[in-house]
Order: C-alpha cells, then sequence, then structure tokens
C-alpha cells in the first residue's frame, strides 16, 4: 500500500464520560478522495476537529506524509497543507466574497498580513472565483448569500491555501440534488485536474454520493472505527448494514 | 487574630451574598451582571430615602426593597436582556456595562448627589467573646442574615418545585422546556432573588463603608472574584471564595496598615480576579453563548472617497476652526480630539476583532502620567516622554494580553476590568506616580522649538495626530490587515484553520492599541494641563467605551462622535446638559448595543428608509437577485483553461 499522505492513529477523544473517539484509525492516500461515514454522533466532526488541531485528542497521533503534527497548533497545520471546511458555515460575513478568499490565501502564506505579493494572491483568487462559479457575487457579502453558495465560498477559502489535503464536512447538506450533482463534478475536477491537486477526506451524510466519488470508505460508529475499504467492499459490509438499518433490520433481512 | 478573622466573615458574608446573586442569573439565563453593584447602589439608596428621610421604620422599609422595589428592578432587568438570550456575548456585555452606567448616574439624579453615613440596621453597640474579644451587634448580625440568606437559597434549590426547574434549566435549557418546564420564569425568579440579595448587599455593605456613589460598585465587584471562582456556575464555590476573600483581606490588613500593602488589600479581589481568569483559561466557556456575530451594514469596503473626505475635512478644519471658534472651545476641540485618539483604539479593538476593553484609560494614564513626569518641569523632553509612554504601556499590554487573550469574550471584557481596577489602586493611586489628589501639573510643554502653551498650538497638535492616526486606521481596515481582523472576529475557528494565528493577531491589536492610547493620553496631558488620576480611572475607561458604542464601534467616525460627546461634557452648557447627559448616553447604549455601526448610521438608514418609502423606491439590498448555486454553464470551459 502506498504511504498515507495523512493518517490519525489511536485516536481517542472523551467528553467528560462520553467516549466520542475510541482508538480510531484513519489514512487519506495520496491523490484520491476518502470517504468517511457513520451515522449522526458517529464522531467524524471531532475526528476532523482533531485532525485540525481545533481539539486536542486525549490519546493518539495525526501525521502528515509521515511526520507527526500532533502538537502543532492550528494554523501550522493549516500552513502545512491542511484545509478545511465546516459542516454549520462559518464564514468571514463582514467580508465580501471575494475578500474571503484573498483572506484566506493571505493566511496561508507568511507575510500575507502585510500585504506581501498580493497579485499572486490576487490571480490565485481569480481563478478560483471562476472554477467555483463565484464571479458574478464576488462582490456580495458573505453573509448574505444563501446556503448553498455559502458552501461554495467555504470550498473556495480552502483552495486558496493550497492544501495538500482537504477535509470537507458535509458539503452536500443544504443542497438540492441537481447542486449536489454539480457539486460531485466540481470536486472531480478539483481533484483531478488541479496539478498536484489535493487529496480530499469527505465527510458526508449522501451515501450515493460517497459510494461514487471515494476511492477508500472508512465507517465510524459510536467512535469505533467498523469498517474500511473500497466501496464495493462497504456496501456489503453486514457491520456497516447493521450500524445504519440497526440490528434489527439485519435479523429482518437475513 | 480572633478580631481580623471575625472582620473578615463579616466582610467576606456580604461579598458571598453579592457572588451568589450574580452566579444565580449567570447560571440560569446566560447574563453576566455588571450592573450589580449599580443595582446594589439604587437599593442602597432607596433605603436611605425611605428609612432616614422619610423616617419610615426600618422594619417596614427592608420588606419594602426585597417583595416591592427589588423585584419590580428585577422583572425589568430580565425584561431587558431576556431578548438578548441569543445575541452574541458582545451585546449582552456592552448592554450590561451600560446598565451599569445607567443606576450610576440615575443615583445623583434622583437622591441628589452626596455621599451619606447609614447606621446599621442591627441595633448599636456590642458584645463581649472570651475575655478580649469585641463583636459589634452590625458584624454578627450581618453574619446571621447573610448566612441565613444562603441557606434559604439552598432550601429554594433543593427542596422547591422552583428549584427543580432551575436545576433543570441550568442543565439543559432545551430539555427542560420541551418536558414543559418555562424558562422564562426561572429566569424572571432568578433575576428576582438575585436582585433581593443585591438589595441588602448594598445596604450592608453601606452601613460598613458609607453610602458613596461611586464606591459601592467598584466594592461589589469585589465578589466577581468569587463568583469567577465557581467558573460563575457554582453557587458552593462562589460562597466559599468570598468567605475565604473577605478573611484573607482582613488577615492581611492585621500586618499592615499603612503604605503599600495597605493598598494591597483593597487590590487582592482585583488581583484574585484576574489571577483567577489566567488560571481557569480556556476552561472557561460561556453557559450559553451564541455564535453569531455581530456585523454592522456599513463594514464591508470602506470606500475611497471616504478617505480622501476624511483628509479634505482635517484640512479645513485646520484652516477654518481657528479663526472662527473661540480660543477656550478650541482647547475644548484639542481635548476631545485627544480623546478620538484613544477611541479610535476601542473602534479598532472592540469593533473590528470583538474584544471588549474596559482598560483604555489605563493606558492612556500611563502616557499622561509619563508626559507628567518628564515634561511636567523640561518641557523640551515632551517629545521623549511621548515614546517613553509608548515604551512603558506596550510591555504593560503585553503582560496583560499574553496570559489573557486566551480568553474569549466576556472573560476577556472580565479580565481587562481586573487590570483597569489594579493600575487604579496600586498604580495611578501611589503619591509618587499621581502627584496626589491634585494631581500633576504640565504646563510647559515643547516640541522641539515649538511650544504648546497655547491653546491654538495644542488644536493644531491634536488635529494633527488624530488626522494620521485616523487615516492610518482607515487605511489599515482597507488592506490585509483589515481582512484579517475580520476573520478572528467573525469565525475564528475557520480562520485558524486557514493559517492565520488568533493568538499573535489579538496580541497585536492589543499592543497596538495600548502604543495609541499612551499616545493619546500624553495628549490629553497637555492639553488637561493638570493629569489627575480620576481622569484615568476604570469608571472612564467605561464612559469611553460606551460613547464608543454611540458613535459606532466599526467606524472611524464612531470615535470622532465618541469625541464630540465627550465635547459636550467640557462645553459651558446649562448644568441641565451636564445632570441628563451620562445618563442619555447609557440609556442610548442599552437599545444601540445591537447596532455596531452607531447612532448616526441608524440614523441615516432610517431616514433612507423613510425617504424610500414615501418615495416608494424600492430598497436595492432587499430586490437584489441571489445568483443560483449553480455556476453558470460556461465556467467548465472557463475552469478548463487554468486547470
Amino acid at each position: 500500500m502506498v504511504e498515507p499522505l495523512l493518517a490519525a492513529t489511536d485516536v481517542t477523544v472523551r467528553f467528560g464520560g462520553l467516549v466520542a473517539l475510541d482508538h480510531v484509525d484513519l489514512e487519506v492516500a495520496p491523490g484520491g478522495i476518502t470517504g468517511l461515514i457513520g451515522p449522526n454522533g458517529a464522531g467524524k466532526t471531532t475526528l476532523f476537529n482533531v485532525i485540525t488541531g481545533l481539539r486536542q485528542p486525549n490519546q493518539g497521533r495525526v501525521l502528515l506524509d509521515g511526520s507527526d503534527i500532533s502538537r502543532w497548533p492550528t494554523q501550522r497545520r493549516a500552513r502545512a497543507g491542511v484545509a478545511r471546511t465546516f459542516q454549520r458555515l462559518e464564514l468571514f460575513v463582514g467580508l465580501s466574497v471575494r475578500d474571503n478568499l484573498l483572506s484566506a490565501w493571505e493566511a496561508s502564506v507568511s507575510g500575507g498580513v502585510f500585504g506581501r505579493s498580493g497579485a499572486e494572491g490576487r490571480a490565485r483568487v481569480g481563478e478560483v472565483l471562476s472554477r467555483l462559479g463565484l464571479v458574478s457575487v464576488a462582490d456580495r457579502r458573505a453573509g448574505e448569500l444563501p446556503t448553498g453558495l455559502g458552501r461554495m465560498v467555504e470550498l473556495g477559502r480552502a483552495l486558496c491555501t493550497r492544501p495538500r489535503v482537504l477535509l470537507l464536512d458535509e458539503p452536500s447538506s443544504g443542497l438540492d440534488a441537481a447542486e449536489t450533482a454539480r457539486f460531485r463534478d466540481l470536486l472531480l475536477e478539483v481533484v483531478g485536474q488541479d496539478a498536484g491537486g489535493p487529496s480530499v477526506l469527505l465527510v458526508e451524510h449522501d451515501v450515493r454520493l460517497v459510494m461514487e466519488v471515494c476511492d477508500q470508505i472508512t465507517v465510524l460508529d459510536f467512535g469505533k472505527r467498523i469498517a474500511s475499504g473500497p466501496p464495493e467492499e462497504i456496501r456489503d459490509d453486514p457491520a456497516v448494514i447493521a450500524a445504519y438499518l440497526g440490528d434489527q433490520g439485519v435479523t429482518d433481512v437475513a | 487574630m480572633l478580631p481580623y478573622i471575625i472582620l473578615g466573615l463579616f466582610a467576606g458574608s456580604i461579598y458571598a451574598l453579592a457572588s451568589l446573586g450574580i452566579v444565580l442569573t449567570y447560571k440560569t439565563t446566560g447574563v453576566f451582571n455588571f450592573a450589580y453593584g449599580g443595582v446594589a447602589m439604587f437599593c442602597a439608596y432607596v433605603f436611605w430615602q425611605l428609612r432616614d428621610q422619610w423616617h419610615l421604620s426600618q422594619w417596614l422599609v427592608i420588606p419594602i426593597l426585597l417583595v416591592v422595589v427589588a423585584p419590580i428592578l428585577g422583572l425589568i432587568l430580565e425584561a431587558v436582556f431576556r431578548p438578548l438570550a441569543t445575541a452574541s456575548a458582545e451585546v449582552q456585555i456592552v448592554v450590561a456595562l451600560g446598565m451599569l452606567a445607567f443606576f450610576i448616574n440615575l443615583v445623583p439624579i434622583i437622591f441628589g448627589g452626596a455621599d451619606h453615613q447609614l447606621t446599621s440596621i442591627f441595633s448599636q453597640g456590642h458584645f463581649h467573646w472570651g475575655k478580649h474579644v469585641v463583636v459589634t451587634w452590625n458584624e454578627a448580625g450581618t453574619f446571621l442574615l447573610t448566612m441565613a440568606m444562603a441557606a434559604g437559597l439552598y432550601v429554594l434549590l433543593r427542596r422547591t418545585r422552583l428549584g427543580t426547574a432551575t436545576r433543570a434549566v441550568v442543565d439543559n435549557r432545551d430539555l427542560a422546556e420541551l418536558i414543559g418546564v418555562n424558562a422564562g420564569t426561572v429566569g424572571q425568579a432568578a433575576w428576582i432573588i438575585s436582585t433581593g440579595f443585591a438589595a441588602l448587599a448594598g445596604i450592608l455593605l453601606s452601613t460598613d463603608e458609607g453610602l458613596v456613589t461611586y464606591v459601592l460598585p467598584a466594592l461589589v465587584i469585589y465578589a466577581f472574584a468569587p463568583a469567577v471562582l465557581g467558573r460563575l456556575t457554582s453557587l458552593p464555590l462562589a460562597f466559599v471564595g468570598a468567605v475565604a476573600l473577605g478573611l484573607l483581606q482582613n488577615i492581611l490588613a492585621r500586618y499592615s496598615t499603612t503604605g503599600f500593602p495597605a493598598k494591597l488589600e483593597g487590590s487582592i479581589p482585583y488581583l484574585a480576579l484576574f489571577v483567577l481568569l489566567v488560571i481557569y483559561g480556556r476552561r472557561l466557556t460561556e453557559v450559553r453563548s451564541s455564535l453569531r456575530p455581530l456585523t454592522g451594514r456599513a463594514s464591508t469596503g470602506s470606500p475611497r472617497w471616504q478617505f480622501g473626505g476624511g483628509l479634505a475635512a482635517a484640512v479645513a478644519a485646520a484652516i477654518v476652526l481657528p479663526q472662527v471658534l473661540g480660543v477656550s472651545i478650541q482647547h475644548d476641540v484639542a481635548e476631545a480630539m485627544a480623546y478620538s485618539v484613544i477611541a479610535l483604539t476601542l473602534v479598532v479593538l472592540t469593533g473590528w476583532t470583538g474584544q471588549i476593553s474596559v482598560a483604555q484609560m489605563s493606558f492612556a494614564g500611563v502616557g499622561a502620567f509619563t508626559a507628567a513626569h518628564l515634561a511636567g518641569t523640561h518641557g523640551s523632553l515632551f517629545p521623549l516622554a511621548v515614546v517613553l509612554g509608548v515604551a512603558i504601556a506596550v510591555p504593560l499590554s503585553l503582560l496583560v494580553g499574553l496570559p489573557s487573550l486566551r480568553l474569549t469574550g466576556l472573560f476577556l471584557a472580565l479580565a481587562t476590568l481586573a487590570f483597569a481596577l489594579l493600575m487604579d489602586n496600586l498604580v495611578f493611586g501611589s503619591t509618587s506616580i499621581s502627584g496626589g489628589l491634585t494631581g500633576l501639573n504640565i504646563t510647559a510643554a515643547k516640541i522641539g522649538p515649538l511650544s504648546l502653551k497655547t491653546y491654538t498650538a495644542q488644536f493644531y497638535l491634536c488635529l494633527f495626530v488624530l488626522t494620521i492616526v485616523g487615516a492610518g486606521v482607515f487605511w489599515l481596515k482597507r488592506g490585509p490587515v483589515g481582512r484579517r481582523l475580520q476573520m478572528v472576529r467573525d469565525a475564528p475557528d475557520a480562520a485558524a484553520t486557514l493559517g492565520a494565528s488568533l493568538t499573535l493577531t489579538k496580541l497585536a491589536v492589543f499592543a497596538a492599541g495600548a502604543a495609541v492610547a499612551a499616545v493619546g493620553g500624553s495628549l490629553l496631558a497637555v492639553t488637561q494641563q493638570t493629569v489627575d488620576p480620576s481622569n484615568f480611572s476604570f469608571n472612564q475607561s467605561l464612559e469611553l467605551l460606551l460613547v464608543v458604542v454611540v458613535g459606532g464601534r466599526l467606524l472611524v467616525a464612531g470615535a470622532l462622535i465618541a469625541g464630540g460627546l465627550y465635547l459636550v461634557t467640557l462645553l459651558p452648557l446649562p448644568s441641565v446638559v451636564d445632570k441628563y447627559f451620562p445618563l442619555l448616553i447609557a440609556i442610548n447604549v442599552i437599545f444601540l448595543a445591537n447596532e455596531p455601526d452607531g447612532t448616526l448610521a441608524v440614523a441615516i438608514r432610517q431616514t433612507r428608509f423613510c425617504l424610500a418609502v414615501l418615495y416608494r423606491r424600492p430598497r436595492p439590498d432587499v430586490l437584489l437577485p441571489v445568483p443560483s448555486v449553480l455556476p453558470p454553464t460556461g465556467s467548465r470551459e472557463l475552469s478548463g483553461q487554468h486547470g
């Protein structure tokens, strides 16, 4: 197997008495899309927070390209190439869409806050704006946008940092079927076409979308990893079916 | 030792009453009641009016206070704060501080501004305990009364339906409402009980310390430290902490009655507050905080014409104003402009990064006293003094900021409050620094050959600095720095995951704010000519925050309006203006907290809206079509070019 680009090993997170993540392992292979699925409360977003450094795990490590980044603060991980979007939109609501993207680019380079090589940033932002179809709303304030567009802005913001690994937290929630389809195409395009485009870790409720785009899928349930493998395997895994339909469902089917 | 322990228990039990009241409303409604001291003072004055002026029996007055006055006040407060339950912490804090100013300014209007002595509600005299120990009936009575109140609260929370409901709401508000608990009623009950405790604490404290307008609220702030000890949610810890604080203070008093240690005694509660906040750090989380950030409507992209217009106005002011204004008014305007420079730091700090500081005038005071000490006798040292003031203020701000900037919202505001009060007590309160009650004189400041003795020279200097700082801030807002601040304010987590360091950003803003405030302070020193510690106290920092909120905390113009409001207090206007003006500001703040663009912007918006309705022109921002989420069909080809 190829050396994973991003790996979380043996991650445990407890909220008081509740074990949100229980010795979870996760690998993201370079150059592909890895899916992370599981019922509500399985710990998917918590794992994202651990990977990006927003939450310190009680136990476990995070490796990027083989080096241990567990002790790095969030912003250092970001500069090393870990970018993410949020399930609950975290837009810079007071800034225009263009400035949302530009500020992201500035945050990702050193000296960006002093306006160093602003031309390069503007070029990158222009590129991302047109790729995501945000040109027509570029000067609208982010806080005024509907959810679907807001998700695009978050994706664009993450792309502006030229990430090596991109963590998407339920990007299709709040989108209708047509929008989801369009998003899928966009995702494949971003990963495939961009020279050195990012690897993606995708948390998603829409199982069909996950099955379509992912090369590898990891399934969490109650904070435990219950399965991991290519989509075909996951589809037929009895433990996964049980987690989604409930044990009762399995026995009925059986 | 025993007499000090008795004194300590007496003082501690009053703090305990206040701490319990503060924690009770915070844990049930999520509102930290900064106005607690104001409420306590108001109730104490009502008590004085009824008992000592109208000569009613105190056994009638106390029930009236607890059954009529306190519940009414409590319900008013509840009604003010209830709509803010889901507002951002920033709005709640601003409103609570506005409330504090409201009560502080209301009391002199209703009861006259004079200080009074209040005799104890318990009988005079004392009894002997053992051979050597004398206990006054006031001390014993106070202690027993407060213990009874605390026990009563315990029984209420543990043994009654209201208590069960309260605990359900504290545990999980939404769940409690689902099973039929009326969280509104629980909140009202909490406010009523809390205000009753405030009334008692106010009366008991006034018996001890005298009924003095500004002193009482500061004394009630003593109770903040124990409340924070219980992380604002634990009643038993708050109670124990308060008693321990009283003991600590009075045991310390045994060892020193003069000099620095004596001052330390009065500062221990503030020191404890600051240290506790730093120790708890990120473990302090607010019980109900909304993530919804505040945005003004005028906050994106300040247009270039405003920049040009501002500069043009400054030049015009430089040419025209000295011609048309009398000399003494020039002086007042100069002072107001120095004030605006300090106000600008609050616009950046509070408006643009969402951090509430009630210590800006403390940093200004550093600049002012440095200027007075250095340039008071040798006027030509003034430029050096300004530089030195900045050089002191910046490390000081780092000292405060490094440990406390990890704190969020409410807790950061509390940390700056503790810092401001410590500065008042320990630094500005020391005669060697402040020159005692009369302050220090600085009358002959010079910049090179240019004397700042004349009012016109002061006017030009202040105008020059204000223009430079204003233009600089405006320019920064348009660029990467402005974007960085907005990121940190709107979505700190997202900013960090994109590579921005929150701590570094906040610290830089805090230190820069302190530096500019110090410069503003030295200007203020030159215009005021006598540097008086009371001009740089916590109360002044509070006042500054309030006028900036009224002016508009997101706008550079907001700081200018703040200066204008300050000017009103300087001008020789009829005394009725002086009397009601601060109260009007406080009321304005309570209503405007949700409008970060301030009075003027709201007025302009409403005028525009009225005009639009009159002429039936649709408001453009309502009807602008929202494009679909789908990229236009052409975009695929377009992006292909970049791929």
